[in-house]
């Protein structure tokens, strides 16, 4: 009934092939932006922004990134901590060394410096699969932590190690830094966010995206119908770190405001990980659900017991979330190995029959 | 009645039982505590939380608050985790009067931010030392002594006074590689270029607090005269540990304040004695508010402590008896000047910045010798009231000197030039240009 499909005729292979083929899946993504655009930054509360909101958004887009990489091409990562580090880093240093740029253009830049070193870091995919090539990337993550905290000139020889945000203008309003407004940074973001997610999308659908797949299904298969592992391998290692190394950036500059080194270590490489395996591998919108839910599960363990009065000491609230997250992941594994997105997707495929499910 | 309409009925219940608890005090302030007793470093975080919040159940029962005000002590736990440390800022701004960071890396994030939203930050012995140029740092407040207060006066001490007695020594800081642990190398490397003895920083990283093997098989190749510790959580036992198996004289090893928690040397008891730690606090069992707090906390059996008895005289949970004296002592200030019951933080702001703990007001709290007497203004927000040593004598930590002070003339200008980068890098920075 909601998702009635009968009597929308396509006449050609491009309306077929169109991104929203269900003309409600395109309602729907426009009540959704609408929602985040308009609705969102009216009644939201400056803690929903910088707790809620801010987070998800960010969280999203790193593992839209580990998405390609691990999702499309196969390639497992366990260094999506550290890369985005090193767009954090390199964004910092560009920010530092000219005070004029634009943080747009610095953050789309840094993006290259994360991608340069994400396929480096790719280069073993070629020899190596699956457990193996994880390792590889996880000697990137030791490797790329240990050089944030040695290398002085990344934070400017700063005596305490961190990178400290400045406050940014651009057509003046301060963007970043303690000074920026919450609503402020949640548009930034939410703008990056979306514009990256559109472009992620299409390259999955087309030429570069079956390249991919081709890849993770059976690489030996793809060779030999022609498809150039290591341009295919490399380009995903390169993309994927690119969005990464844009979410890096965009959590220290838009979230943060400061970092250290430690803050890039294995377990927000992990968290990355869980973000996308359980959205879904190979799903982009898999990864809004699962950040929403990661993201937002602690905050509200923290502000529902409140809420009903129910005495529960933080403490015991910090404990609680571990378990529960814990208990979510194995569910999930258990459950529906394919993620949230499969059971978007079941939904979907119910409403469309639905009254009638013959 | 179906299942559903009986779950519905029992949430209404429950949730009508919530709204008739409501809070008794009328009056109250919101002094939140961003606290860590989950994660690595919660056998550290734990006592000092403990002493800080029975000290507020103590006065709330007592004294019924400060001049009848309920003190609302809530904490929200971080887990030693910045992230967690910025979403409790957050989440606690709106009401509280004070944030308590609990860690130089939360320190570091919130410092810009209550210079924006105009909340006082009380970071008692630890955060950003320059914060104590309060003409830049004007809404934050690490009384009595800063960290580099502490490493000048280890430098004192072991130079027995005369900092050119170290000369041709070697001063090893073994430190945790954070934030927190990198905060005395600056001032350390000036004194070392300064009086001629040389400096050597032995970091140890988050992942290797536990297993120190290769930063002590390095002490053992360079045979320093001093090993100083900045340490925390499970780097202090894991260090204390390593200590004693590679048998490095005790009474060379110095650790910051810190360092010197009980828990971290019982594990080794007879053979970590001698280790000496520098203490702004000292644990006086029959002190007149111990009594009190046995009497309306512990009796009435409010306390967390698992084991009151040995627990209550430790050094670190008489640590956060002081701290939590601190931001009282600021309140009730705040309250006498601006004649006002429920003060907000600009009003705690100045009461901060007003504290005179010297020993008069000491005995009329009961604490006389816990805590180095201090005072704090406008353009010193530190107090730098000195420290005493401590030194393990196998089963407790004791006093074993005289008050030491800092060599202020050598802190000082560096005070000076890090508060003026700061303010740079933040650039616009409020300054506090009120104050002479």
């Amino acid at each position: 009934m909601f998702y009635r499909t009968a009597g929308q005729f396509k006449t050609s292979y491009q309306a077929d092939h169109a991104l929203f083929p269900v003309r409600q899946d395109f309602v729907l993504l426009i009540v959704i932006l609408a929602f985040a655009w308009i609705v969102l930054p009216f009644t939201a509360s400056e803690f929903t922004f910088n707790a809620l909101l801010i987070p998800v958004l960010i969280y999203s887009l790193a593992a839209i990134g580990l998405n390609v990489l691990t999702g499309y091409a196969g390639q497992l990562s366990l260094g999506t901590g550290a890369f985005m580090g090193v767009g954090a880093y390199a964004c910092y240093k560009l920010i530092t060394i000219f005070p004029e740029l634009n943080l747009v253009i610095a953050i789309l830049l840094s993006g290259f410096f994360s991608a340069a070193v994400g396929a480096a870091f790719g280069l073993p995919s070629l020899r190596i699969k699956g457990f193996y090539l994880a390792i590889a990337t996880l000697a990137a993550q030791f490797f790329l932590v240990w050089l944030f905290e040695k290398w002085a000139w990344l934070y400017n020889y700063s005596n305490t190690g961190a990178i400290q945000v400045p406050n940014i203008t651009m057509f003046g309003h301060t963007v970043a830094g303690a000074q920026a407004d919450a609503l402020t940074r949640y548009y930034f973001v939410l703008a990056f966010v979306t514009v990256m997610t559109a472009l992620a999308i299409n390259l999955t659908r087309g030429r570069i995206g079956r390249i991919w797949k081709a890849t993770r299904d059976m690489d030996i298969a793809a060779e030999l119908v022609g498809i150039n592992l290591l341009k295919s391998k490399l380009l995903a290692f390169a993309v994927s770190s690119y969005i990464v190394g844009v979410a890096g950036a965009l959590f220290v500059f838009l979230w943060r405001g400061a970092a250290e080194p430690n803050l890039f270590d294995i377990p927000l490489s992990f968290r990355v990980l869980f973000i996308a395996i359980i959205g879904g591998l190979g799903s982009v919108i898999g990864n809004y659900l699962r950040a929403l839910l990661i993201v937002a599960l602690p905050v509200l363990l923290n502000i529902v017991p409140e809420a009903l009065g129910v005495p529960i000491s933080s403490a015991t609230v910090e404990h609680l979330n571990v378990m529960i997250v814990g208990a979510l992941i194995i569910f999930f594994l258990i459950v529906e190995p394919h993620g949230l997105a499969r059971f978007w997707q079941v939904i979907r495929e119910k409403l469309i029959i639905w009254p009638f499910p013959h | 009645m179906t299942k559903l309409m009986k779950s519905l009925l029992l949430a209404a219940t429950l949730l009508a039982g919530a709204a008739t608890v409501a809070p008794a005090f009328a009056q109250e302030v919101y002094l939140p505590n961003l606290s860590y007793r989950t994660g690595p470093f919660a056998a550290t975080g734990t006592p000092l939380m403990n002493g800080q919040r029975d000290y507020m159940l103590m006065l709330n029962a007592r004294d019924g608050g400060a001049n009848g005000v309920k003190l609302g002590y809530d904490e929200c736990e971080t887990g030693y985790s910045t992230e967690k440390g910025v979403e409790c800022y957050e989440k606690t701004k709106a009401k509280a009067i004070v944030t308590q960071p609990w860690s130089t890396g939360i320190t570091l994030q919130v410092l810009p931010k209550t210079n924006v939203d105009k909340i006082p930050i009380l970071a008692p012995g630890y955060g950003f030392s320059p914060m104590a140029d309060g003409k830049t740092f004007a809404w934050a407040f690490n009384p009595p002594s800063s960290y580099w207060d502490g490493a000048s006066m280890i430098l004192n001490y072991i130079s027995e006074g005369n900092l050119d007695n170290l000369k041709g020594k070697k001063v090893a800081l073994l430190h945790l590689d954070h934030p927190y642990g990198k905060e005395p190398i600056p001032l350390l490397e000036q004194m070392a270029a300064k009086h001629g003895f040389t400096f050597l920083p032995i970091p140890v990283g988050l992942k290797e607090m536990q297993n120190q093997s290769a930063q002590w098989l390095q002490i053992r190749r360079e045979r320093p005269d001093y090993v100083v510790m900045w340490g925390w959580g499970a780097m202090n036992a894991g260090a204390i540990t390593e200590a004693v198996k590679t048998k490095y004289p005790m009474d060379q090893f110095y650790g910051i304040w810190w360092s010197g928690s009980d828990d971290d040397l019982l594990t080794v008891g007879e053979a970590g004695k001698g280790y000496r730690s520098i203490s702004w606090s000292v644990p006086i069992p029959d002190a007149p508010v111990m009594a009190d707090i046995q009497k309306h906390v512990i009796d009435a059996g409010q306390t967390l402590m698992t084991d009151p008895a040995n627990d209550k005289n430790k050094v670190f949970y008489q640590r956060g008896i002081i701290i939590s004296m601190i931001l009282v002592e600021g309140v009730k200030a705040a309250q006498a000047n601006f004649n006002a019951k429920e003060v907000t933080a600009e009003q705690l702001r100045w009461g901060l910045e007003n504290l005179k703990i010297d020993d008069a007001k000491l005995a009329e709290l009961g604490m006389s010798g816990m805590v180095v007497p201090f005072s704090t203004s406008c353009d010193n927000h530190t107090g730098h009231g000195g420290g005493w040593m401590l030194q393990w004598d196998g089963a407790k930590f004791v006093k074993v000197s005289d008050l030491l002070q800092p060599d202020r003339a050598a802190i000082e200008p560096l005070e000076k030039e890090k508060a003026k980068e700061y303010a740079d890098a933040n650039a616009p920075w409020a300054m506090n240009e009120g104050c002479q």
